[in-house]
């Protein structure tokens, strides 16, 4: 019995070390969403989405940095998210022995880790140099490769998953191989892989290094994908570095936007998840 | 015929003939030349202690193991005498000629409706009306419709094991197969729906050619009507069940039936 | 043969067959001291006979009860099968050979003073040797597990068929030599009828001897005597 009031004991101990952790680290996530919202909320109106960017004493709103953002946004999981897909099935249902797909797998985790500041300036490199001039398509590319990795990992892990009798079940009805991934396995894995690309989509539309090399900012309005582009994140770092006020405030506003999209998206993700393993 | 190793075979039509098969998983040598004969419409039991290759002589009768790298088979298989181990082989042709029910009931992940009708409309353009009975048709040959006729839209996932089980032999009758494997059918399933598969296997030798792997030598005693033993990659004994189970020849095979080892 | 992977399983098959022998004892003792108890009108060891009759049936109740639980729990194959189908079968048979062994002790019984013609039951006695050589080899041969001792018991009960004939035209003979005897000889022709059914089950047992080891059915027809019936000496047109 003394054991077992030993047990007790220990259990108490490490349960409370826990909660005490727990609680350490969603106290910081509080006190953050609180600032935002404290500092933010106040500044969101109409002009915010209808109004450009304006010189800091004029009444100006982000309108341009939503709207680059979303078309960066939007822009970049079209190339990435494509490409993480078909890499991923590659990795998950042709290629599961091959060394190619070791190869891939350890790359892709480096690229998984790689420091966002640094693909910026590989695109830089590559695409804003011989260009000659920043542009939103040179942003939208960065955001690309950050989603690629991202959507190759989930995409892959979410395929395995399927169980292989599920595969072997629709080969012995005499699919043929293609069929089988398409009809069957993205079928099952398809609520992990949509939340997949969705938490890519959220990780990049916060992104700020790789677009200061690449779309860099503009004050105006531009949905041209040649000239460069503004987006949230390069505004909240630009106004944030400004003495005005005004600045300050709409910067805070920026950031309480980025961050009430994700929260939308990562609860979309969430729901659409847990309804399509529901089912 | 086929020579199996104590001269058994019976003077039967045969469906498949198992000629000399080796198979490997890399290099491992897990069958070890294989003579067996698959009977015209009856059911052929196959039994062993795990490992012995009983799983992987079915893989190879419809070449599941293709889907694998570093498995091959040697040897003859012949599907009313064609051998189905050539290169030339159209594999989803085979497949669908030669159907498998596996031990884990695997249900797509779609209606109960769906998981009939996708394989059907794989091979064949049907109108609407025309589809809806053959769905019926391969439900009602699994013993099922009555249980699932008002909810065909619902997920096949909402189904019990058993359910899902004899949904997943509606599914492999609805392409009219001729040759019908099943591993373990019924090691993840109750008493009554084991009863109810056994039941559907001895309606469905009537029409298709069986074989079924299992570790139920009671079950293997009930459906099959002739039984092959198989240990270490070798077919030790081919016999009539009766015999297997009253008077089996080789020791071993006594041995592992009586539960004497293994 | 090697153990079962369950011991238990062992353990409820040697029970079987140690009742079995049990049985096999019981029915040869009962065989002869009822033949004894005919010839020296010993009423007491009829009696005794007569009594012991009892234990061998409850014996064959427990083995056929054990026999079924045994079915019932483990499924029985192969040899295990065989194993418990020879056991209900010889406890029937060695149940009927005590009763007939009995059957002989009452008629030894009833007979009681009545003047025996010794030479009368000269045949008899060698019927009951024949006969319970016959019992002993298939018992024997049950506890050996040796088909091919069995085999000569199916033979070798041509022998008794024969003794039984000779011993039919022997009392025939008497009766009519003196009608005084018939009453003596009607009896004793009705134990020769016994002796010759314990040959009959002792065949029986070890048709199921050779079923056990091997698993084969001996044919249908084993080799036959002469009916008595055959060639009744003709009383009389």
């Amino acid at each position: 019995m003394a054991s077992y009031a030993a047990r007790r004991r220990s259990n108490f101990v490490w349960l409370s070390l826990c909660w005490a952790s727990t609680a350490f680290g969603l106290c910081f996530l509080i006190i953050i969403l609180a600032t935002l919202f404290w500092h933010g909320f106040g500044g969101l109106s109409l002009t915010v989405f209808t109004q450009p960017t304006r010189p800091p004493d004029e009444i100006g709103g982000l309108q341009n940095a939503i709207v680059g953002s979303l078309i960066m946004t939007v822009v970049g999981v079209a190339i990435g998210a494509p490409l993480g897909l078909l890499a991923g099935t590659y990795m998950a249902e042709y290629g599961r022995h091959s060394k190619l797909t070791f190869v891939v797998r350890f790359i892709n985790d480096i690229l998984l880790s790689a420091p966002s500041i640094v693909i910026g300036l590989f695109i830089y490199q590559v695409m804003v140099a011989p260009m000659h001039h920043f542009s939103g398509i040179s942003g939208a590319v960065a955001l690309a490769v950050i989603v690629v990795p991202v959507v190759v990992r989930t995409t892959e892990d979410m395929l395995l998953l399927v169980p292989g009798p599920l595969r072997e079940a629709a080969s012995a009805l005499g699919l043929p191989r293609s069929t089988v991934v398409v009809r069957i396995a993205y079928r099952a894995a398809r609520a992990g892989i949509i939340t997949g690309i969705l938490l890519a989509v959220a990780r990049i539309s916060g992104e700020t290094a790789p677009l200061l090399f690449t779309a860099l900012n503009n004050q105006f309005f531009s949905a041209n994908l040649n000239t460069p582009m503004a987006s949230l994140p390069a505004v909240i770092f630009q106004y944030a570095m400004n003495p005005s006020p005004v600045w300050h405030s709409l910067a805070w506003t920026g950031a309480l936007i980025i961050t009430l999209a994700v929260l939308a998206l990562s609860i979309f993700a969430r729901v659409f998840s847990s309804k399509g393993s529901a089912k | 015929m086929t020579n199996t190793p104590n001269g058994k075979a019976a003077d039967l039509p045969t469906k498949i003939s198992v000629k000399d098969l080796r198979f490997f998983y890399a290099s491992h040598l897990a069958l070890k030349s294989i003579n067996v004969p698959l009977y015209t419409n009856k059911v052929t039991a196959l039994i062993g202690p795990s490992g012995c290759g009983k799983s992987t002589l079915l893989r190879v009768l419809n070449r599941m193991y293709d889907l694998y790298p570093r498995q091959r088979a040697e040897g003859e298989v012949l599907l009313d005498g064609e051998n189905i181990l050539d290169q030339k082989q159209d594999l989803n042709l085979l497949r669908a000629r030669v159907g498998m029910v596996f031990q884990k009931p695997t249900p797509f992940p779609m209606s109960i409706y769906d998981n009939i009708a996708f394989g059907i409309k794989l091979y064949e353009k049907l109108p609407k009306s025309e589809l809806d009975g053959r769905v019926e048709n391969a439900l009602r040959g699994a013993a099922i419709w009555d249980e699932v006729r008002d909810k065909l839209s619902a997920s096949g996932l909402s189904l019990s094991g058993g359910q899902q089980q004899r949904l997943c032999i509606a599914r492999t009758v609805a392409i009219h197969p001729e040759v019908i494997l099943f591993d373990e059918p019924c090691s993840a399933l109750d008493p009554i729906s084991t009863a109810k598969v056994e039941e559907l296997i001895d309606e469905l030798k009537e029409k298709y050619t069986i074989a079924i792997v299992t570790h139920n030598m009671q079950q293997a005693a009930r459906v099959s009507e002739y039984t092959a033993f198989m240990y270490l990659g070798e077919l030790v004994e081919f016999a009539p069940t009766t015999q297997i189970f009253t008077a089996p020849e080789n020791p071993r095979t006594q041995n592992y039936i009586t539960g004497r080892f293994g | 043969m090697t153990d079962h992977t369950v011991r238990s399983y062992d353990i409820e098959l040697e029970a079987l067959g140690r009742k079995i022998a049990e049985m096999g004892g019981i029915a040869e003792k009962m065989l002869s001291d009822a033949m004894d108890s005919l010839a020296t009108h010993d009423s007491n060891l009829a009696r005794s006979t007569v009594a012991s009759d009892l234990r061998l049936d409850i014996l064959q109740r427990e083995i056929e009860e054990q026999a079924i639980m045994t079915i019932a729990r483990r499924q029985p194959f192969a040899a295990d099968l065989r194993e418990i189908v020879a056991a209900i079968r010889i406890s029937g048979d060695l149940e009927r050979v005590g009763d007939l062994a009995k059957n002989i002790a009452k008629r030894a019984l009833k007979l009681g003073a009545e003047t025996r013609m010794q030479r009368a039951i000269v045949g008899l006695k060698s019927m009951h040797e024949t006969a319970a050589m016959l019992l002993k080899d298939a018992l024997d041969a049950y506890a050996m597990r040796d088909a091919e001792r069995a085999r000569q018991v199916w033979t070798n009960d041509v022998e008794l068929d024969a003794l039984e004939d000779s011993v039919f035209r022997d009392l025939l003979t008497f009766m009519m030599e003196d009608p005084r005897n018939i009453s003596f000889c009607a009896h004793l022709l009705f134990v020769s009828k016994n002796i010759e059914r314990i040959g009959d089950h002792s065949t029986n047992i070890a048709e199921t001897v050779v079923y056990l080891v091997t698993g084969e059915v001996l044919p249908m027809d084993r080799p036959k005597g002469p009916s008595p019936a055959s060639d009744l000496p003709q009383i009389s047109k």
